[in-house]
């Protein structure tokens, strides 16, 4: 098999890869949100089912939130497995990475100072003008370096999609490894993966900067 | 900025009702096309889907062209054409194939497969055997084993959720317990690596699979003890004795009229094996 070959065939895959990338931020960001504005309520089973919801996404493998998410409906419902695999993919994705870009956002929210709240209150600031005009953007731009790493993360748990047979990049790189012993695919996917971070990184830089503006 | 904010968090959060909506419809989708299927049998033809192992060569894997190709897909394709089936392939996680079997990802698992008496008792309907396998020892040209009593205090690597694995830690433990070490690989390349960079001394693995990486790899050999002996088989879900009855008369009809044996052809290190050719 050339390098070409491999290259082309793993380029397919990598179409699969980005979908599973850029669903998932897609989802899992605002959901992330959600749960860390649950947590944060004062009405208790708001707060109570973020803390589970946290506790129970970050502290199993997700891996077996792929094969539950997957398979799951199948053995308790008898639902049919979606022939389009993407969909249980993103699923578990989006929801395992909203537990913890919840957890980022909340480190972010409780970051601020309640002086700007009290602030805020005198100037007769509602409480929703308050945390969207004043806590939100300033909480954006200090949590961007840790949802960096957690989107450089993403990139490169993707492949654990081949769990569930979804035949993106590295589960191709596999296939062909093993099918014609060789090594040339597993480097040819880091070289992927690389790429395809320092493109994030790369952008996220930018974001970053455009965001300095709310420095305190 | 913060209206922008407020924007995209809203467009966010739309998006994500329509997945829940799009998910919930795909189900739906899912629910009712499945009855149709076994309705449909007699007008349209039935797809059959094959669940493979891609990296079990030369059984089932990935080609020069990056295209599937291997003995059991060559069989299987034979037989779809013979029965009038539409086939379609399946690439399965090998840990995860029953589960995907069951779930109806596809219709059987057929690549190279070893025959457990565990399947059975777990009420799938296993074909009759097509293929006698062993498993052997591989080792580096030069090396001191000669037979699996030399492998004592030595290092083996065995590939995770083989049936080779499966022997060594149940009928052959005493044997297991001699080593120094027994490595399990996630993959036969991984396993052949360390191999090759000394870190194991010996590889226990299916013949087949050993033979072709020794014929296409230089400074190899494999031994010509047979550890332990057992057969390969197709597996379909539990009820579905019907469709492996037609199967297994697809394929005596394509032993018969040579169709099998032109097939086998193509693949020299197997065709010693083939039960219904020997």
């Amino acid at each position: 098999m050339t390098l070409m070959t491999i290259i082309t065939k793993m380029a397919e895959g990598f179409e699969k890869t980005c979908a599973i990338f850029f669903l998932t931020l897609l989802f899992a960001i605002p959901l992330g949100m959600i749960i860390a504005l649950l947590r944060g309520s004062k009405f208790k089973p708001f707060s109570g089912f973020a803390k589970v919801y946290i506790s129970v996404l970050r502290g199993t493998p997700l891996m077996l939130q792929l094969i539950a998410v997957t398979y799951g409906p199948y053995y308790l419902f008898g639902i049919s497995v979606s022939r389009n695999k993407l969909i249980p993919v993103v699923v578990a994705f989006a929801i395992n990475y909203a537990a913890y870009f919840a957890e980022i956002y909340r480190s972010g929210i409780e970051s601020m100072p309640v002086g700007q709240y009290e602030a805020a209150q005198v100037l007769g600031y509602s409480r929703a003008q308050t945390f969207f005009k004043i806590i939100l953007p300033q909480v954006i731009r200090r949590i961007l370096p840790s949802i960096t790493n957690e989107i450089v993360t993403l990139v490169k748990d993707t492949s654990l999609a081949f769990t569930v047979s979804y035949q993106e990049m590295f589960t191709i790189g596999k296939q062909i490894a093993n099918s014609q012993t060789s090594f040339v695919p597993f480097i040819v996917a880091g070289a992927f993966y690389y790429v395809f971070n320092v493109l994030v990184s790369f952008v996220m830089g930018r974001v970053e900067k455009r965001m300095s503006y709310y420095k305190i | 900025m913060s209206k922008k904010i407020i924007a995209i968090i809203l467009a966010a959060a739309i998006g994500l009702a329509c997945l829940c909506l799009a998910g919930c419809g795909a189900k739906q989708g899912a629910e009712t096309t499945a009855p149709e299927e076994s309705t449909s049998e007699n007008a349209v033809p039935m797809r059959f889907v094959m669940g493979i192992d891609a990296e079990y060569p030369p059984f089932s894997e990935i080609g020069a062209d990056g295209k599937y190709t291997g003995f059991d897909i060559d069989v299987c394709k034979a037989v779809c054409e013979y029965l009038g089936w539409e086939f379609d392939i399946f690439p399965v996680n090998w840990d995860n194939k029953l589960i995907q079997l069951d779930s109806h990802e596809c219709d059987c698992v057929w690549s190279g497969m070893t025959i457990l008496d565990s399947m059975k008792e777990a009420g799938y309907v296993i074909s009759r055997p097509y293929f006698d396998n062993t498993q052997v020892i591989l080792v580096k040209d030069g090396s001191d084993i000669a037979s699996s009593a030399d492998l004592a205090g030595k290092t083996v690597a065995v590939m995770l959720g083989t049936s080779g694995e499966k022997l060594l830690n149940e009928e052959l433990q005493d044997l297991t317990a001699s080593f120094k070490e027994l490595t399990t690989c996630d993959n036969f390349l991984q396993c052949f690596t360390e191999l090759d960079g000394n870190a194991v001394d010996a590889v226990i693995v299916d013949k087949p699979v050993a033979e072709k990486y020794a014929s296409e790899n230089k400074g190899f050999k494999v031994l010509d003890e047979n550890l332990g002996e057992e057969q390969y088989g197709i597996a379909f879900r539990s009820g579905d004795e019907a469709i492996c009855a037609q199967v297994e008369s697809a394929l005596d009809a394509l032993v018969a009229d040579g169709t099998y044996a032109k097939i086998a052809e193509n693949y020299p290190d197997i065709q010693g094996n083939l039960i219904f050719l020997n």
